[in-house]
């Protein structure tokens, strides 16, 4: 039985509880636990980190000694903050000179960073820690071919040689997912683009059109919905949908990977929160 | 997936500037002497696909020449979502999302934050996190619904603490 420490991020708890819902329920299917980041704070991801590389370092340095206090690697679920942890955690390792900063403020509460916990996203779970064979094998309830986009975001896989989630240029793991539930996996332009989240707070009328161009790209392959591996592109991807400024066309449902997933392994919708979703996934669901 | 490191043999590439020497010793810029301003970063852009105001290769350019002023004065480092499209193709492993940072970081230090991040970052330095005010009754009955605690439990104390020793005063690297 394998055991993580989850960091929620800010934005999951809040925004898409489904997600965290659905996260547990389908690891606990695998044998694997979870155990919630107590007394946590935001990694920094973003604001902080434009405004003070130190300031960010410390943040995320101290999520990173907070689980090696508990002695456990780090899920995260959202790509902001795997990534920040991802990255920081190969700075930190390669840094002496900050290591030491963030250790200096982290001993004022008896916590310190070696180097020797692991950070992994939600996608390197269910491909190294689960694996293609006992997924495969746990489907009792197969969709039926139902056509599916899957959208990574840009934090979850790059930059690839310090992420080393997938390929960053032709990532995988969602497709081969879909697949193994019973649906056919589709590609589309742009596949690897931004959906436009970073920019919300920048440009919001920029993000829009990022956004609703990649959604755009999806309908061209006439797909029923889109898979998501990251809390921050599935709220914006539904978002660009629903705003002011969405096109009067049909919603496309977005879905996180284990809601999606979740159907076929044969847990039911209301543990996976299916009614929360904002563009209703029936679609999906029979499909 | 491929090579573990980056190939660390990248020539250096004139021009440069005092601001580019300046950029390149924050965290995250040490690569921006090695652009060959090829514009593969451009082409690969979103932002600049949906805007003609922010063309990434451009201020890479600005900033080898030493345009400091402007740079640090505009809102274009800003705008990069940091998805780093562009530098998963730069044949010169330049990372434009960090050199980015690395000049947000200095804009900051002489008070050029945009509205927008500002009031982020002082609601994270302030709680701890970035949603409190969104957290509301009603999120809350969905979270016991789906059988998630209801009590987020953020720790406050040490971004104060953080925001202090590294924020404050703007001037502390
Ligand atoms: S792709 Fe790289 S080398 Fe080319 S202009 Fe952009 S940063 Fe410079
Ligand atoms: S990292 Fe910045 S410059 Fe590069 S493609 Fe993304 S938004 Fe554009």
């Amino acid at each position: 039985m394998k055991e993580f420490v989850l960091y929620t991020g800010c934005t999951t708890p809040v925004r898409l509880p489904a997600y965290e819902a659905s996260v547990k329920i389908v690891l606990a299917k695998f044998g694997i636990t979870l155990v919630d980041m107590k007394d946590a704070n935001c990694c920094g991801a973003q604001y902080v980190e434009s405004v003070s590389h130190t300031a960010f370092a410390a943040m995320t340095g101290r999520l990173l000694a907070i689980a090696e206090k508990m002695d456990m690697d780090i899920l995260a679920i959202c790509g902001a903050c795997s990534g920040s942890m991802k990255t920081m955690k190969h700075e930190l390792d390669n840094n002496k000179k900050l290591l030491k900063e963030v250790n200096e403020v982290l001993a004022e509460e008896g916590l310190k960073y070696t180097g020797k916990v692991e950070v992994k996203h939600l996608l390197q779970i269910f491909q190294e820690d689960i694996g293609y064979a006992a997924i495969r094998e746990a489907i009792v309830r197969p969709y039926r071919g139902i056509r599916l986009s899957a959208h990574y975001g840009c934090h979850v896989t790059r930059p690839e040689e310090i992420v080393q989630v997938d390929d960053a240029e032709n990532p995988k793991i969602i497709d081969k997912i879909i697949e193994i539930a019973g649906g056919t996996a589709v590609d589309y332009v742009g596949k690897t683009r931004c959906c436009g989240g970073p920019m919300l707070g920048i440009d919001a009328e920029l993000a829009g059109k990022i956004g609703r161009d990649k959604i755009e790209n999806i309908r061209n392959e006439n797909v029923e919905g889109i898979i998501t591996a990251c809390a921050f592109c599935d709220l914006q991807l539904t978002q660009v949908q629903i705003g002011d400024d969405a096109s009067d066309q049909d919603k496309i449902p977005v879905m996180t990977l284990p809601q999606f997933l979740g159907p076929a392994l044969g847990v039911n919708f209301s543990s996976l929160g299916i009614e929360l979703n904002r563009i209703n996934p029936q679609a999906i669901l029979q499909g | 997936m491929s090579k573990l490191d980056k190939t660390n043999e990248h020539e250096e590439h004139t021009p440069s500037s005092s601001f580019s020497r300046e950029i390149e010793k924050e965290p995250g810029g040490a690569d921006i002497q090695h652009c060959i301003q090829c514009g593969m970063c451009t082409a690969s852009c979103m932002v600049a696909s949906v805007t003609e105001k922010y063309r990434p290769r451009k201020l890479i350019q600005k900033i080898l020449l030493g345009m400091r002023e402007e740079v640090l004065t505009s809102e274009l480092p800003w705008l990069c979502m940091t998805c780093r499209q562009c530098e998963e193709r730069c044949q010169e492993d330049v990372s434009l999302a960090e050199i980015f940072h690395a000049v947000r970081n200095i804009a900051a230090r002489e008070g050029y934050i945009p509205v927008g991040v500002q009031k982020v970052v002082d609601t994270v330095m302030e709680d701890g996190w970035m949603l409190k005010d969104g957290y509301s009754d009603f999120i809350e009955d969905d979270r016991d619904d789906l059988g998630l605690h209801t009590d987020l439990g953020w720790n406050n104390e040490f971004v104060k603490k953080i925001k202090k020793r590294f924020i404050d005063g703007g001037n502390k690297k």
